[in-house]
């Protein structure tokens, strides 16, 4: 392994002299009108705001110290560059969750803050716990957790589950405290959460019943399937009639066990089917088997005829292997939302009447109660506020990254985080009924739920029966002139070649697999039939701010001196509005330098007042303007030449000029500007080559939407500037009448209307309520490549679909065709249907969809 | 060939206790998780044991 070669900003005195120069060069542009001066990059490791020079490649890493340079330079030569990726898409919560759960460790060692995950004592005096463990990414995080508490005194075993993010630990509770443990595993940047097991417990119990219906089944398939065996190596080499008897009769026990047992789903949908008169694939099967069954039965206690037992005991062990891996694969998309849901906290500081305050578990809260939500903290029930004023961080839900202000007698929401001081809350809703409760459950619903496609799957099988049927009669009426017993052995064989199994399995397993797929790249598809619409190429509307932008504005110094900057920050820093903020973060990286030169210097503003166009205030007695040209106009201050001119090369390039004036003077120039995504190019190209017409929508003007359009590779007729939500709604469903398929691609938040009304909405930002209320799928990552990877994976999945479809309808035509001409035999039979279920099974699995970057590599 | 009536319960005896043995497996949870053990088993072990008061695990 090779570092990296030698830090560009090696340490603080060169950074200092390095920003010297940058800052003269920013004053010295009065008299060379070009676009310089310094401009702040986070530190592409730590995020630390760092100084570089405007004019660099904004394609180079920055770094605020070689520290951090030797860390990138470290996890890079190790190929592990996805760490940045992963560790971006959950910042947000994780800086959250650290800030909400800080010092709370004793905790740990409470009963009433584990609830149910409290551990529990083993025969040998340890303890055993089961934790959730949040901030895991991959393999090398088990291994790390793992390894890392091993080493602690007292730890006597640590495992990991990667699938639902659990620890379970054993140790002496002599040796070590749980607090302890979790204070380590912080220090490793992993949290522990006691876990809420009601819903999981839920789903565990199911998977192991199908499982054990699966370990039965399979016993049954096999053993039918040797007995069958020798009954047929009995027909060519001669088999006393005796042993032959015995045969059939244990085989005859075990198919009728296979099918009666764990093959009763399919009867018993069966049965639905025909009480509620809605055709479904089980009634097919259900009568294949049950007809199977009872002829089987007959023929076998008569001891004549055929018997079917080996092939319906293996078809129900099939079916149930299908059933369980759609089972497996649609909670998987559940329970990724469900792993970004666990934020909510687990634990509250319930206010008792007499004002003592105490930790209790949110299950045990009643509406009424009244709580406590520190500054930082998570809030952990819906509810209304009674006393305080502070700020909420609603991300989780809306998606709205500012904060906003929230007073007495407004409702919050669990999950939000209180960014301000400490609130006194009244509970309203808990745990599933509270906002973010419901639509956890609203989520699940939808993953269970039938997508079209599978619905026209169960159409076609309530066809398949009247057909199947008709065929059965037909048959047993072509033979009947012969032979009644051959009439009924034909029909009967008719019925069971017949059975659709593989056609049932067909389309909900390839939706399924499509999806769990999509999962795991952090794709959340709540709606299988999207991924149908998204093969057939349309037209794709984009959103252009905050989706082929970052969204979020980035002040730069053009003109001017870092001082007015600051005048400038103190003045807006009592202000909400995001370029106010952008200012201040562009001050924030100046003052660092200021203080680095001189002690602190941190004005503050009085009398400040918001007037159209900007703001003025009041900073150390000077005052001070910050707005565009209108209001310095209107001021009647006049804007120095060379300023005019750098603004209009600032609007040319899509920057929004910002002037700030003190005293009736105008002395810096600022820059505003939405960078673009670095991926939003390569998004554009992937769909275009894919067949998709790209256009973009953007309430933002016209030239900046063309100019941003134009870099990515939009055509300019198909940028549309200007446009409003409704705007962006009438589009939508305008081009649904040119296009098959439309598809938006927006922000949660504000897109909703369009996300909506377009064919498959794709929200890439937001939160995940609004999002996924809004839209069938949500991208939890917010990676824009991922849209690319969404459009082929649907291809590829749909094409599995119809693969799937005419490989089994081909098999079952082969064999209803045997059995009409009365060539089929119980062994062909036997053969035939397990085969077509078994090459769908493999099909489904072996076209890859969604391929991955192979993000196990790394492990 | 008589001796199939002893074989055959037997055979099937032999193939239901597994079945009880795989059930159990199953209640005991080995199955829940399918994703972490495919993944652990890359993992090597460590040589020997660092912690003095773990004694020699098996």
């Amino acid at each position: 392994m090779s570092l990296a070669p030698p830090p560009t900003v090696p340490n603080g005195k060169s950074v200092e002299r390095q920003l010297d120069s940058q800052s003269n060069v920013a004053q010295q542009t009065m008299e060379t009108p070009s676009i310089g001066g310094v401009t702040s990059k986070p530190c592409i490791h730590c995020g630390l705001p760092t100084m570089v020079a405007a004019d660099s490649d904004p394609a180079e890493p920055v770094f605020c110290c070689s520290g951090c340079h030797g860390a990138y330079g470290l996890i890079q030569g190790w190929g592990l560059d996805e760490y940045y990726a992963l560790r971006d898409q959950l910042t947000v919560t994780g800086a959250a969750l650290a800030a909400s759960d800080q010092k709370n460790y004793q905790q740990f060692d409470t009963p009433e803050f584990l609830g149910e995950s409290s551990p529990k004592t083993t025969a040998d005096g340890l303890e055993c716990v089961e934790l959730g463990v949040h901030g895991i990414h991959c393999a090398a995080c088990t291994w790390l957790i793992e390894r890392a508490l091993l080493h602690q005194v007292g730890m006597q075993a640590a495992r990991v589950k990667l699938s639902d993010h659990t620890l379970k630990l054993i140790y002496d509770p002599k040796q070590t405290k749980l607090s302890g443990i979790a204070r380590f595993l912080d220090r490793l940047g992993y949290q522990l959460l006691p876990l809420d097991r009601s819903r999981e417990n839920h789903l565990r119990q199911e998977n192991r019943r199908m499982l054990i219906q699966i370990a039965i089944a399979g016993f049954f398939a096999a053993n039918a399937m040797w007995i069958a065996v020798a009954l047929y190596a009995g027909q060519f080499s001669g088999l006393a009639a005796e042993h032959k008897y015995l045969f059939e009769l244990v085989g005859m026990g075990l198919g009728s066990a296979a099918v009666f047992g764990p093959g009763r789903t399919f009867l018993r949908g069966a049965i639905a089917s025909i009480k509620t008169r809605t055709p479904h694939m089980d009634l097919p099967i259900g009568l294949a088997l049950f007809v199977g069954a009872v002829i089987g039965t007959w023929n076998a206690i008569r001891g004549a005829g055929d018997v079917y037992f080996d092939g319906l005991s293996s078809l129900v062990f099939l079916l149930l292997i299908g059933r369980w891996i759609q089972f497996r694969q649609q909670h998987q998309a559940a329970q990724s939302v469900e792993l970004m849901m666990r934020v909510t906290p687990r634990h509250a500081n319930l206010i008792a009447e007499d004002g003592t305050e105490t930790s209790v578990m949110v299950d045990r809260l009643n509406q009424g109660d009244h709580i406590r939500v520190g500054a930082g903290e998570c809030v952990p029930a819906d509810g209304v506020i009674i006393e305080g004023i502070s700020r909420l961080n609603r991300s989780l839900l809306t998606g709205e990254s500012l904060p906003v202000a929230v007073n007495p007698g407004d409702c919050i929401e669990a999950g939000t985080v209180n960014v301000g001081s400490p609130l006194v809350l009244k509970v309203s809703a808990t745990g599933k009924n509270s906002r973010i409760g419901q639509i956890m459950q609203s989520v699940e619903a939808a993953a269970t739920e039938k997508t079209p496609i599978v619905q026209l799957a169960d159409r076609i099988g309530g066809i398949f029966v009247v057909v199947v049927v008709f065929l059965a009669f037909l048959t047993f009426a072509i033979w009947l002139p012969q032979s009644l017993q051959q009439a009924t052995s034909f029909a009967t064989a008719m019925l069971i070649v017949a059975c659709p199994c593989a056609l049932a399995m067909a389309t909900p397993l390839a939706i399924a697999v499509g999806i769990g797929r999509a999962a795991k790249a952090q794709i959340l598809v709540r709606d299988g039939s999207a991924l149908q619409h998204l093969s057939k190429p349309g037209m794709l509307w984009i959103d252009k701010t905050g989706t082929l932008t970052e969204g979020s504005q980035h002040a730069q110094l053009v003109w001017g001196t870092p001082h007015a900057l600051m005048l400038a920050a103190a003045v807006e820093s009592q202000c909400q509005h995001p370029i106010a903020q952008a200012i201040v973060k562009a001050s924030e990286i100046h003052s660092s330098y200021m203080a680095a030169i001189k002690e602190s210097y941190r004005p503050s503003a009085v009398d400040v007042s918001v007037v159209p166009g900007g703001v003025i205030g009041i900073v150390d007695g000077c005052v001070v303007q910050v707005g565009n040209a209108a209001l310095l106009a209107t001021k009647g201050i006049r804007i120095p030449d060379s300023a005019l001119e750098l603004a209009s090369t600032l609007a040319r390039n899509g920057s929004t000029p910002i002037y700030v004036a003190v005293n009736q003077e105008a002395v810096a120039l600022l820059g505003l500007s939405d960078p673009i995504r670095p991926q939003a190019a390569a998004l554009v190209q992937s769909a275009k080559q894919l067949g998709w017409t790209v256009g973009m929508l953007s309430g933002d003007l016209s030239e900046i939407a063309t100019r941003v359009g134009s870099e990515v590779g939009i055509a300019r007729d198909m940028c549309r500037g200007g446009v409003s939500p409704e705007d962006k709604l009438a589009t939508v469903k305008q081009s649904r009448d040119q296009f098959p398929t439309v598809v938006m691609i927006g922000d949660g938040a504000n897109d909703a209307a369009a996300l909506a009304a377009s064919d498959v909405g794709i929200a890439v930002r937001g939160g995940a309520e609004v999002s996924l209320h809004a839209a069938p799928v949500y991208l939890a990552n917010s990676q824009l490549t991922n849209i690319a990877r969404l459009l082929k994976g649907s291809v590829t999945t749909t094409r599995v679909i119809y693969f799937n479809f005419a490989v089994s309808l081909a098999y079952n035509l082969v064999a209803v065709g045997l059995a009409i001409t009365g060539n089929i035999s119980p062994l062909l039979a036997a053969i035939i249907m397990p085969l077509s279920s078994v090459t769908v099974l493999g099909l489904t699995f072996a076209i890859p969809s969604f391929s991955s970057r192979s993000t196990e590599k790394v492990a | 060939m008589s001796v199939l009536f002893i074989a055959l319960p037997a055979a099937l005896l032999l193939g239901g206790s597994a079945l009880v043995a795989c059930i159990y497996c199953i209640r005991q949870g080995q199955y829940d998780d399918l994703e972490s053990p495919p993944i652990r088993i890359l993992i090597d072990d460590e040589d020997i044991v660092q912690n003095p008061s773990e004694p020699a695990k098996s």
